[in-house]
């Protein structure tokens, strides 16, 4: 038996090989030539393939298909990986990268954090919930929910209380999310609390927020209605989507069929200007009817 | 037949009337060359979106209520439509539906053909629009017709089953009317000097009229047909024959526009390029007839006074002999145009909208259009430019003393974020307050679903007056005319979209 090679130390060998039977007699002088100045040439090269990876329009690969426009037609119905075609039993390298790409991209949104110049841009301070890591974060999301002492404490201190409308933002499980779309959700949400005449407490932002990190929020603050800005769980079609949850007069025992949801906010989704727009349809509602989630007539 | 279609409305399938479910009443009213007739459909809104999205509503689904018989159109003189009998025949009509013009909230009279032509057809259209309810109300060029007919005969249905064009030819008395479709959605229309009765003839084939209109193409083939005269059967039929040959060429691109017999015979600009067709179908009278069994002799042909039975067994003939086109039946044939008109004149706005219901219903509003490329909307200048030109424009087309004067329909608002949506609503709010000083209502259509950000917008900019309607997810064009139904459940705005986008500026019609 064959002692167990790594499977990456095995291609180093066989390429090394290769190298050595296909190279001309003049490999050492194109091989000196190269190595003078790698650099550049990768550094040129990289944006441009990472470009057309990841916004390069997407089309089917599928070579001389019976019907362009049909496939066009299913293309656009969808983002879904669809007409990606193969090369042998195996996926082109090219969807092999993009699929990689949008997972990194993924990951990253998870493992990420909203940049703090964001948060001054719209005033907002953050308080902290007990995730600690982002390891532990996914791995408790009860501890997503609960607001440390410090926290509750910033809170009491910064916060008016018992605000008509109380707005949140969090990361939740992308912070690429509230990157992409606070400012457009948040100063149109403003616009249309304006619009509608309802009054809005003081702001803030939540690192490592599970949804129902609302409930102690309301109450410590004892608001009417709250909305909670949160970064979704990202997917390989986007890193960027983020809800708004709304619940009125949110507290600890509040049940998820109380609170009421606009999902899917991003700029290939619903659209976050209008959605921010929306909010304050829905909270005014809230504020009518007395109620959220499934009991509240839209 | 008819029964069993309100029965399973009212019976069975009508749910009970909730936010998320609605049925409206909609009438469609064609008053043609020949005939005149009416039909109720009952349209169900629906939302169409999920739960956890933004409300969208649609029609989701069309009910053909009630059908009227086939009336011969009211003649007072031989140019003028007896407007006092429709109303009558319609009273009637609306008593056998059952329905009261009040609770109609959609709807489309149409006034099809030669009829458009007559001289009191404005003051009909106004009479019917005063008694017949809330609904809307549309007059119609051959294109709109055309296209209407399509819809009602199923053609655009058909062709998002066909990977090439699917077209439907309406053949009336007067006119052909042929509509193309491709994958859904309408490519274009042509309309022929085609009809049954074109010709008209007494009981031993005497022709006893040519229509002015044919003479060019009689001409230009060399056919001589003089009133008085005894036409023989193998004439006529060989006229029938070369008319449709002439008309069906062109429609499969076998045969230039520019044939000089092809040329006598279109009425206004043939489609260029012609879509390659895969189907058609043959509605209208003529359509009809094409059930009829055929006619063997000249009393035969001469059944209704005119060619109609010779034209329809020559046309499915005809239709029937292109290997690559497909002869198909219609959904409907004597009524498509005026089911197309009760039943596919009405779209519903996004759900997400920006207005004071107080302000509607607005008919017969036109349209000025503003396409917005990424670059134009991140520079305030360029935008402010664009616009002022727009409301400049706009006042001098349509004037400055309606509220409003026009809808601005925008387009090119999929990637707008929150400062596009800010510097484009400064930018219209300053225009449209220099061009319209004093004007009461500022009125927006957008394509993309942006309408409730940018009425906010732009009602924080106007303050009180102008007051805004802001909708959007319709797409108009410059030379619509829209009309916006009163608001249902406060949000879904009924829109009719009459368009003219194929007339290619021949003339503009309106309400």
């Amino acid at each position: 038996m064959n002692p167990v090679i790594p499977i990456d130390q095995l291609v180093d060998r066989v390429m090394a090989e290769l190298e050595r039977k296909l190279a001309p007699s003049n490999a050492a002088t194109a091989q000196t030539a190269k190595t003078a100045n790698p650099m550049p040439d990768i550094a040129a090269a990289l944006p441009e393939v990472a470009e057309s990876i990841t916004d390069g329009e997407r089309i089917a690969h599928v070579p001389d298909p019976k019907w362009e426009e049909g496939l066009g037609e299913l293309l656009a119905s969808t983002p879904a990986r669809i007409g990606v075609w193969r090369c042998g039993t195996r996926p082109l390298t090219k969807e092999v990268l993009r699929f990689r790409c949008d997972h990194a991209a993924a990951i990253d949104s998870v493992y990420g954090t909203v940049d703090s110049s964001l948060l001054d841009e719209f005033g907002l301070f953050t308080v902290e919930t007990r995730f600690g890591n982002t390891e532990n974060y996914l791995k408790r999301p009860d501890m997503g929910r609960i607001v440390t002492d410090e926290g509750v404490e910033r809170i009491r201190s910064r916060c008016a209380a018992k605000p008509q409308v109380q707005v949140v933002v969090s990361d939740g499980l992308s912070a690429n999310a509230v990157e992409a779309n606070l400012r457009d959700v948040y100063p149109s949400l403003m616009d249309s609390l304006q619009a509608y005449g309802l009054s809005a407490g003081t702001p803030f932002f939540v690192r490592g927020g599970r949804v129902a990190v609302m409930d102690p929020i309301g109450d410590i603050l004892q608001p009417e209605v709250l909305v909670l800005l949160i970064g979704e769980r990202p997917g390989l079609v986007t890193s960027q989507s983020m809800s708004a949850y709304m619940c009125y007069r949110p507290r600890r025992g509040t049940v998820e069929s109380d609170r009421t949801v606009i999902s899917n906010i991003h700029r290939g989704g619903t659209p976050p200007v209008e959605a921010g727009a929306y909010i304050g349809t829905v909270l005014k509602k809230m504020l009518e009817q007395r109620t959220s989630g499934v009991n509240l007539e839209l | 037949m008819v029964r069993q279609t309100e029965e399973r409305v009212t019976k069975g399938t009508q749910p009970p009337a909730s936010a998320e479910d609605r049925w409206i009443t909609s009438v469609g009213i064609d008053i043609g060359t020949s005939t005149t007739k009416m039909i109720v459909s009952r349209l169900k809104l629906a939302r169409t979106s999920g739960a956890l999205s933004l409300p969208r509503y649609g029609i989701t689904e069309r009910l053909l209520a009630y059908q009227s018989p086939i009336y011969e159109t009211p003649l007072r003189t031989g140019d003028e439509v007896d407007a006092e009998r429709i109303w009558r025949i319609l009273e009637r009509e609306y008593e056998a539906a059952g329905i009261r013009p009040a609770e109609l909230k959609s709807g489309a009279v149409i006034i099809t053909g030669e009829t458009a032509n007559k001289k009191n057809a404005r003051q009909i259209l106004h009479l019917l629009a005063e008694r017949s309810g809330d609904f809307v109300v549309a007059t119609a060029g051959p294109d709109l017709e055309g296209l209407l007919a399509g819809k009602g005969a199923g053609a655009d249905d058909r062709s998002r089953a066909a990977r090439e064009a699917v077209a439907n030819i309406d053949v009336g008395g007067g006119t052909a009317n042929a509509a193309v479709f491709r994958r859904g959605k309408p490519a274009g229309t042509v309309t022929f000097h085609v009809g049954g009765r074109l010709i008209r003839l007494d009981a031993f084939g005497t022709v006893e009229g040519v229509s002015p209109s044919l003479r060019p193409w009689l001409n230009a083939c060399g056919y001589r047909l003089e009133p008085g005269r005894k036409a023989s059967f193998d004439l006529l039929q060989e006229l029938c024959l070369a008319m449709s040959r002439d008309m069906l060429d062109c429609l499969a691109g076998k045969a230039a526009a520019s044939r000089e017999s092809v040329a006598a015979l279109l009425l206004g600009a043939p489609l260029e390029p012609m879509p390659v067709l895969e189907e058609w179908t043959i509605s209208g009278g003529i359509g009809q007839l094409m059930d009829s069994p055929k006619p063997s002799n000249v009393e035969e042909a001469a059944v209704h006074g005119d060619i109609g039975p010779l034209l329809a067994h020559s046309l499915k003939e005809q239709a029937g002999s292109y290997p690559a086109i497909r002869l198909g039946r219609p959904a409907q044939t004597v009524r498509a145009t005026v089911i197309g008109a009760g039943m596919q004149t009405t779209e519903i706005s996004g759900a997400t909208v920006f207005l004071d219901a107080g302000l509607l219903p607005i008919r017969n509003l036109p349209v000025m259009k503003v396409d917005l490329a990424p670059a134009m909307l991140q520079r305030s200048e360029s935008l402010e430019d664009l616009l002022e030109r727009t409301m400049r424009e706009g006042a001098s087309l349509f004037g400055s003393e309606a509220s409003p004067p026009f809808a601005l329909a925008i387009s090119g608002l999929q990637q707008a974020g929150y400062a596009e949506i800010q510097r484009l609503a400064e930018a219209i709010a300053g225009s449209y307050k220099r061009s319209f000083p004093g004007n009461r209502v500022f009125a927006a259509i957008c394509g993309e679903d942006v309408a409730k950000a940018l009425g906010q917008a732009l009602e924080r900019r106007f303050g009180p007056s102008p007051k805004v309607i802001c909708i959007d997810q319709i797409r108009v064009d410059l030379g619509d005319y829209v009309d916006l139904g009163e608001p249902i459940s406060g949000t879904m705005v009924p829109v009719v979209v009459k368009t003219l986008a194929f007339h290619r500026g021949e003339e503009v019609t309106d309400g």
